[in-house]
């Protein structure tokens, strides 16, 4: 086989790899329906976690979740929670996707269940409805998110467990800066369920009183759910269409590893971690001292908060810029963190406002310095790193700002 | 729950326990030493595999563990568990 | 700059896996990620000889974790509760995780739900774009008669695998090139043709 030389191609295509923009966001979370509901509650830090009453069975280790479907019973949360964001995020977004043909707009959905809610009541033989069944296949929940709204590009169900919402927003960039798509709708959703919490609380991993994470004496996660949005478009379709609007926000880099070390254990010295967030700062040709805020996975368990810890020490050693984590306000929302927790980012960008860490009350010794329990206002965010773990040994990192 | 007349705990029993709730390939339970530790070394296993251990206990013993911490030190070999299976099932 | 090419693919199926000699927590893993690991291992790959912190691995599962999500829920009922074992095979990605464990590949991950994920296609754009020096594509599709029942999926339980890389000696992919199996038949014929000049 001859060698073929395509650098002359591969420069060009190189050069011209188009910015990607944030055109708009939506969500439903333990907070309330809506980005300003999400934005309200970074501002006053305060916590969606509750006990669930129907998960009060002694044979849980904690009944304490972040509940977003507060009205009556779904048989297709997925599909409800994914299309209640993406309306609100289609809605942000309209005059950039009326102005894209619908065959150009690209679908990526992150989900780590599914609607897992349909195999709970197919194995109790309770009523499930045709479409709830169906969307217990996540490719299947993705395609007919499509249809409602008229992404007919290329589409996508990604499943990396707590890193999918990451992976989907990467996937979303990455299908327009390969020239399959002009805008991508990024999907993450994930519904309370007893086959989660069951899952956790036979790993020991819920924390009896709620979340703390980063706390000294934090003792595990609180499952959360969740479904939010984000639409990524070119920075071109996006001035074309919001000409007033001279600052948009950026999806400037990230970067991808794997701890190759337990199925559900993080390696202990956050190594892995520490390279996913030092490729996204490099892809992003943004320097350390440039990153304004980070947004951690925080779940609250002992290991993975200490993996953390340990994996921005590696990276930003003394000078860590402020951080907080977001789950003991949402709960861990697994497919739907990345997406979510991003959005929490945008906000805090365009607000200049650094949220907190709910459920934090003393911080553990090796938690970084900058750990933030309040929420505080900032004179400057322009680059925020997001990260997320998850099981499998996944690191994900994102870093987002203005150009 | 099976329980001898004797009330002691048959290794050979448990030992098979070990190996079928833990799916482990290639291991007969003669090859596997009353003494020899379960964790790090020996049969190598690991969190999740002491957490398999927790289910299988109260699924076949009837033993319940709340606390992780509590069950550690009954983990450490065949027979330190044999022990605890017995202390737990002698009637009070 | 050399091509991206696929160098090897592999197929594993259930009537390989009592003679896979894959060490004793082989048999912890759920089907998928048994099948997964073995089109891997069957690729004859020597990982140690590369850059491991460049190799990605994508997959593309057919029905997700589906089959292995029935099981463990089954035993809810279970004095003592679902298996944790079980539970940590309730994402898909979790075959991934067991195939980073074994080869020590720390590279970037990208796992799909559904058949239809062009895994080649993306496995070429990781590498172009400099995420990657070389990837691991795994198509996975284990459906077993419960999940059969519930999805109207047909039954099945294998795995095929790709692995693509730059280089000057392998298969360069065709606009025809969607799936493993349409690179499959280059290889063996080649693969015959080398036999065969022996």
């Amino acid at each position: 086989m001859h060698d073929v030389n395509h650098a002359a191609d591969r420069n060009a295509r190189v050069s011209a790899i188009p910015e990607i923009v944030i055109a708009g966001c939506g969500a439903i979370t333990a907070v309330g329906d809506g980005v300003e509901a999400l934005r309200t509650a970074m501002r006053t830090g305060r916590s969606g976690l509750r006990k669930c009453e129907r998960y009060s069975d002694t044979r849980f280790q904690s009944s304490i979740a972040g509940v977003a479907l507060q009205n009556g019973e779904y048989d297709d949360p997925a599909y409800e929670l994914a299309s209640r964001a993406l309306a609100e995020a289609c809605g942000q977004a309209q005059a950039v996707l009326t102005s894209v043909a619908p065959e150009r707009i690209g679908f990526v959905l992150a989900t780590t269940k599914a609607n897992i809610e349909a195999l709970e009541r197919i194995s109790d033989e309770r009523k499930c409805s045709e479409e709830g069944r169906r969307h217990l296949q996540g490719d299947l929940l993705a395609a007919d998110l499509a249809v409602e709204y008229r992404a007919k590009g290329p589409k996508q169900c990604v499943s990396n467990a707590c890193v999918s919402g990451l992976i989907a927003i990467q996937q979303g960039a990455r299908l327009i800066q390969r020239g399959e798509a002009d805008a991508v709708l990024v999907a993450g959703v994930d519904h309370l369920s007893a086959f989660v919490m069951a899952g956790f609380s036979s790993l020991k991993a819920l924390d009896p009183v709620g979340c703390r994470p980063f706390d000294r004496d934090r003792a595990g996660l609180s499952p959360g759910e969740a479904g939010a949005a984000i639409v990524l478009t070119k920075k071109i379709f996006f001035q074309s269409n919001h000409p007033t609007i001279q600052s948009p926000i950026f999806l400037q880099g990230w970067g991808n590893s794997n701890d190759a070390n337990h199925i559900t254990g993080p390696s202990r010295d956050g190594s892995g971690l520490a390279a996913a967030i030092r490729a996204a700062l490099t892809s992003a040709k943004v320097k350390l001292e440039e990153i304004d805020y980070i947004n951690a996975h925080g779940t609250g368990t002992p290991f993975n908060d200490a993996m953390e810890s340990a994996a921005l020490r590696t990276v930003f050693g003394d000078s860590c810029p402020p951080v907080s984590g977001s789950k003991g306000m949402l709960g861990h929302t697994l497919g739907a963190a990345g997406v979510v927790e991003t959005i929490l980012c945008v906000l805090a960008i365009r607000e200049r406002w650094l949220p907190g860490t709910p459920g934090l009350n003393v911080p553990a010794e090796l938690a970084p310095g900058s750990l933030m329990r309040e929420s505080r206002p900032a004179n400057r965010i322009n680059h925020v790193l997001k990260m997320n773990t998850g099981f499998g040994g996944v690191n994900g990192a994102l870093v987002l700002g203005y150009e | 729950m099976d329980r001898t007349l004797d009330m002691s705990v048959s290794t050979n029993e448990l030992k098979a326990k070990i190996i079928e709730s833990l799916r482990l390939q290639d291991v007969t339970p003669e090859q596997i030493e009353d003494d020899a530790p379960l964790f790090g070394t020996g049969l190598g296993l690991d969190s999740i595999d002491a957490l398999e251990l927790v289910v299988m206990l109260e699924k076949h013993y009837g033993i319940v563990i709340k606390d992780i911490e509590e069950g550690r030190p009954a983990f450490r070999s065949v027979r330190t568990l044999a022990e605890f299976i017995e202390a737990k099932q002698a009637p009070k | 700059m050399n091509e991206v090419l696929v160098t090897a693919t592999s197929a594993a199926t259930q009537a390989d896996l009592p003679n896979a000699k894959m060490g004793s927590r082989f048999g912890r893993m759920d089907l998928l990620s048994q099948l997964a690991l073995l089109s891997v291992e069957s690729l004859g790959v020597n990982f140690e000889s590369m850059d491991r912190t460049r190799i990605a691995i994508c997959m593309a599962v057919t029905a997700g974790s589906l089959p292995t999500d029935i099981e463990y829920w089954k035993g809810r009922r279970e004095p003592g509760g679902p298996s944790p074992t079980l539970f940590a095979y309730t994402l898909p990605s979790s075959a991934i995780g067991e195939i980073a464990i074994r080869y020590r590949l720390t590279g970037p991950n990208l796992c799909f739900v559904g058949s239809r994920a062009n895994l080649l296609n993306e496995a070429r754009d990781l590498i172009d774009r400099e995420e990657a020096d070389a990837c691991i594509c795994i198509e996975c599709d284990v459906v077993t008669a419960a999940i059969a029942t519930i999805t109207g999926l047909p039954t099945k339980a294998q795995a095929r695998a790709a692995f693509l890389m730059r280089g000057t000696n392998g298969f360069l992919l065709k606009e025809n090139h969607r799936d493993i199996e349409s690179v499959c038949a280059l290889v063996s014929a080649a693969e015959a043709a080398r036999n065969s000049s022996r």
